[in-house]
């Protein structure tokens, strides 16, 4: 035999032994009692002190599973939006809001069996004061005066200053302050270089094991799963395991969870989507159909710098706005599946009802100067656009408006070349043959920021933006800024930038969640800092009066939207930034072994792995009496 | 013996040379990156939450205070030779507080064994099959084989490995795509974990193997095939040498000296990693460690990563240079 044939019948014997070293998943776990969610690589997976900086990673179940606070926002809204957790009921407030009483519930322990008491509170509190650098530390240094403890389940703080929204410090959306277990930090030396490991848990869940590299983390079922705030009103959780995997590139995902095994992928490109939903009969997602996409509470936005001529005139930058053909955006980032906003609110939650519902005749009858006339430039009918040009490749798109709305957008800016052109006139600009020229005879150039791969499609959707600003005559350019994106932003080192400026809780309508740092005396001169949010920095008079009524009001007062839609106006007279849509996530959930995930149609919780509301979830799935045994 | 001793003397100088201008130019490019940690880290506590502005400026004040970025860059170059001396590169500033080297010696287990072991086996093949294609130049099987290294040979990496995860993970599902070991498994001196090793590591090392073993058979057959042609071979030919004889004696082992050369400095680069195979298998490796340092701006394990790469190949090329003398009786010292 020769050599050639020696080595060919030894590569093959060797590719069909290879079956034979095939193992389970997951080691000594059983698959149907496991939940696989798309986790990180921890680096530091020996550190489970989340309180530290760096030195908790909140990703891998740690901040999702054992630890708890005082309230929980369903971002997905709804009338029970608003949960109580350790607290047992809505935070108290005094007339000026100096002082904040909290009633904890009773019953509640750690997981090593010690209760769980007022005293954890305020040591989280005083612990987080003294120790500058924990995550908390400076929000509560700068609010609490003291705290008072009448009882073993009642804390009262009295706060510095006035503040009505003192208890959003404790009040989970993505996360918030959690509350650390007395008496195991108490022994402690420096609370910042402790690694916390093992940690014990005040949810439902407690460690079970972990990878030292990092690539894994398993949480299981604490026995006494009852005495925890979520196991009190939610029931028995069917789910045993909850395994956070890292799973590697976008490809190996979609594969694993083909495999089934990946319960839970955080977030995919649209392609990869649309093709887990075309092959795979067990994949569920938020929508049942085409967009599929969960829309997350945050609104992907051109951001102008407003410390930067021509943007800070604000008919230059609706002349940009009228430029953009949104269908265009849509397509080009999400290949259609997008959520559209017009407004500066994400279309996400409870602000379809609050905002974008009660907006549209305004909108409607929104007026524009252009300096030689008078436009209304708003296009209600966007949404229903948007939906057609997709219905050729997605037939079963409904065709009721009130649907489309909610699935693609309430509608958009028209665009409108002629009155762009009117706007840039008024504001001083020229035309040399196909180019815009600013008042000072030079170019209009802009440069698009875009942060890149990390992000691709708001990558593609400022690229097809810099494509459409380029083709009406100025010199538009993509600058792909990477890892550096959000540092070129918070020091003003952009023009434009394709980020989000705008959050909110989502289930709540009160704006304060993003709207708060936008209060003028935050602003910094370009080349400093900007605190995170109004990186656009963003200065107006009639904005501050907005925030300061808001920080007057309580937090469940009725006039809170009114105030918001104060707000959304003056977003839309202003254009500060150009909303586009909200950041719609593709979260495909494999079926095989669990069902009753979180839709559109059942938004009982968060849907995002790394969102704290996803515990919400994982206690509500139900064993799929059809999974492979 | 002088002239020897003389000659690893000056070895060891350029050795010493080439790690300071090294380690050097990592430090200045490190912490010229515009990814300043600080902010990262901000950016990580502050990210979906609700942030006060006067929250944020305290809290980046006590993070330059806590992770002791402060000082000039001649104090931080300074401080950071004194922990290189002491194999300490202090505490990662993306996983903080946790040292680099604690996370770096995870790492390097994984890479090290994958491309050590993906090397050898690339360079015994190529050179193997390269060294018979050579001098079997007119055989119809090697012929073929030849094209098909040569067709593998431009492929990119993560082209190769897409390929292979594709098959054998999703249209033959035989071999985990993902990790480096089953989940739930702890590291053992078991058959069990060597077996999960094995497979996890089966697809990266085949991608590695067959991306590497090209340039290896390709140099391999050409220096074969002009070796064939040397006098010396032709007169072993014409006394009746048997053919064996004249292939593993004559002809593979002269023209083995530059190829162990270039395993020598593969084998020092191990320590560099595999960046586009690890993160295409997700293998818990140094290449990935390094990335994803660079992403968070994190210099502390970037300059780890690379000073010990950076010792690794200069203490190959050093080792093969005094080697050299005593393997190849033709290098003159001094």
């Amino acid at each position: 035999m020769s050599l050639f044939k020696k080595i060919a019948i030894a590569a093959v014997a060797s590719m069909l032994a290879l079956p034979a070293l095939a193992q389970d998943f997951i080691a000594g776990i059983p698959r149907n009692e496991a939940l696989i969610i798309q986790g990180p690589t921890a680096q530091n997976a020996d550190w489970f002190n989340i309180w530290a900086p760096g030195g908790g990673s909140n990703t891998n179940g740690l901040q999702q599973l054992t630890t708890d606070t005082l309230w929980f926002i369903n971002p997905e809204g709804g009338p029970d939006a608003w949960q109580n957790a350790l607290a047992a009921e809505p935070p108290i407030y005094n007339d000026d809001f100096t002082e904040m009483t909290v009633k904890l519930r009773e019953g509640i322990f750690w997981s090593d069996g010690v209760e769980f008491t007022a005293d954890d509170l305020v040591y989280t509190v005083q612990t987080q004061i003294d120790h500058p650098g924990m995550g908390w530390s400076a929000p509560f240094s700068i609010n609490v005066a003291s705290m008072e403890q009448p009882d073993r389940n009642t804390v009262i703080f009295k706060l510095k200053a006035p503040n009505s929204r003192f208890h959003t410090l404790f009040t989970v959306r993505w996360n918030a302050a959690w509350i650390m277990p007395k008496h195991v930090f108490e022994k402690v030396e420096d609370p910042l270089a402790f690694n916390n490991n093992p940690p014990i848990s005040l949810s439902a869940y407690v460690l079970h094991n972990y990878d030292k590299a990092g690539n894994w983390a398993i949480w299981k079922l604490r026995d006494d799963w009852q005495r925890t705030s979520i196991g009190m009103d939610w029931g028995q959780p069917e789910v045993k395991y909850v395994v956070y995997a890292a799973s590697g590139n976008p490809e190996a995902r979609v594969i694993a969870q083909r495999n089934h095994n990946l319960d839970v992928i955080n977030d995919i490109a649209p392609e990869g989507m649309f093709s887990i939903m075309r092959d795979a009969p067990s994949t569920a997602a938020w929508l049942p159909g085409f967009p599929f996409a969960h829309p997350d509470p945050t609104l992907p936005s051109v951001l102008f710098n407003l410390q930067k001529e021509p943007f800070n005139n604000k008919d230059v930058r609706w002349a940009l706005t009228l430029l953009i053909d949104i269908r265009a955006v849509a397509l080009g980032s999400y290949r259609g599946a997008a959520n559209l906003s017009a407004l500066a609110v994400p279309p996400t939650g409870s602000a379809p009802d609050d905002y974008f519902v009660p907006m549209q005749d305004w909108l409607a009858n929104f007026e524009l100067d252009t300096g030689a006339r008078t436009i209304k430039p708003y296009d209600p009918g966007l949404a229903g656009q948007l939906a057609n040009m997709v219905r050729g490749q997605w037939p079963d798109i409904p065709t009721d408006e009130a649907q489309l709305q909610r699935m693609f957008g309430f509608g958009w800016w028209k665009q409108d070349v002629q009155a762009a052109t009117e706007l840039l006139q008024k504001a001083g600009f020229t035309k040399n043959g196909n180019q815009w020229l600013k008042p000072d005879g030079t170019p209009f150039e802009i440069r698009v920021q875009v942060e890149g791969d990390a992000i691709p499609t708001l990558a593609r959707a400022g690229t097809v933006i810099a494509q459409q600003w380029s083709q009406a005559g100025i010199k538009a350019t993509v600058d792909v800024a990477g890892p550096t994106h959000g540092q070129r932003m918070g020091t003003g080192d952009f023009e434009t930038a394709i980020f989000w400026t705008v959050e909110t809780w989502g289930g709540h309508p009160d704006l304060s969640f993003f709207l708060d740092s936008y209060r003028s005396d935050f602003i910094k001169p370009l080349g400093e800092i900007q605190p995170p949010r109004n990186l656009q920095r963003w200065e107006d008079p009639r904005l501050d009066e907005i925030i300061d009524k808001n920080r007057s009001l309580a937090f469940d007062s009725q006039e809170v939207t009114a105030l918001g839609i104060d707000f959304l106006k003056l977003a839309v007279e202003e254009m500060p930034m150009i909303p586009l849509m909200a950041y719609n996530k593709f979260a495909p959930f494999d079926t095989t072994y669990w069902t009753n995930y979180p839709s559109a149609a059942n938004p009982y919780a968060a849907s995002g792995p790394f969102w704290s509301n996803l515990r919400y979830m994982v206690v509500s799935l139900k064993a799929n009496p059809d999974a492979p045994k | 013996m002088n002239g020897y001793l003389t000659y690893v003397a000056k070895r060891f100088g350029q050795f010493i040379f080439v790690v300071v201008t090294g380690v050097t130019l990592a430090f200045l490019i490190a912490h010229f990156s515009p990814v300043d940690p600080i902010e990262q880290t901000v950016s990580l506590l502050t990210n979906f939450g609700s942030t006060d502005p006067r929250s944020v400026e305290i809290l980046r004040q006590s993070l330059r205070e806590l992770y002791g970025t402060d000082g000039s860059l001649l104090e931080q170059y300074l401080t950071f030779w004194g922990r290189v001396i002491r194999g300490d590169f202090g505490p990662s500033l993306s996983a903080f507080p946790t040292p680099v080297m604690t996370i770096i010696s995870r790492a390097l287990p994984w890479t090290v064994g994958l491309l050590t072991l993906a090397t050898i086996i690339s360079w015994v093949l190529g050179n193997t099959l390269g060294a018979i294609a050579g001098y079997f130049r007119n055989n119809r099987a090697m012929k073929v084989v030849g094209v098909l290294v040569m067709a593998m040979q431009p492929i990119p990496t993560y082209i190769t490995g897409l390929t292979l995860v594709i098959v054998f993970g999703f249209l033959w599902p035989i071999l985990p795509i993902s990790g480096g070991a089953q989940l739930n498994l702890d590291p053992a001196m078991t058959w069990t974990y060597i077996q999960s090793v094995i497979t996890h590591g089966t697809l990266p090392a085949l991608t590695l193997v067959l991306v590497g073993m090209g340039g290896w058979f390709i140099a391999m057959r050409s220096l074969v095939s002009n070796i064939v042609t040397d006098d010396y071979v032709v007169y072993a030919e014409l006394g009746g040498v048997p053919s064996r004889t004249i292939f593993s004696q004559y002809v593979a082992r002269n023209a083995m000296l530059p190829q162990i050369t270039g395993l020598a400095l593969s084998l020092g680069n191990v320590f560099g990693g595999a960046v586009i195979v690890e993160f295409i298998f997700n293998y818990p490796g140094i290449g990935k460690l390094m990335v994803a340092g660079i992403y968070a701006g994190d210099y502390s394990l970037v300059l780890g990563v690379t000073t010990i790469s950076i010792i690794a190949v200069a203490a190959a090329v050093f080792l093969i240079d005094i080697l050299y003398p005593l393997i190849d009786p033709r290098v003159k010292l001094g």
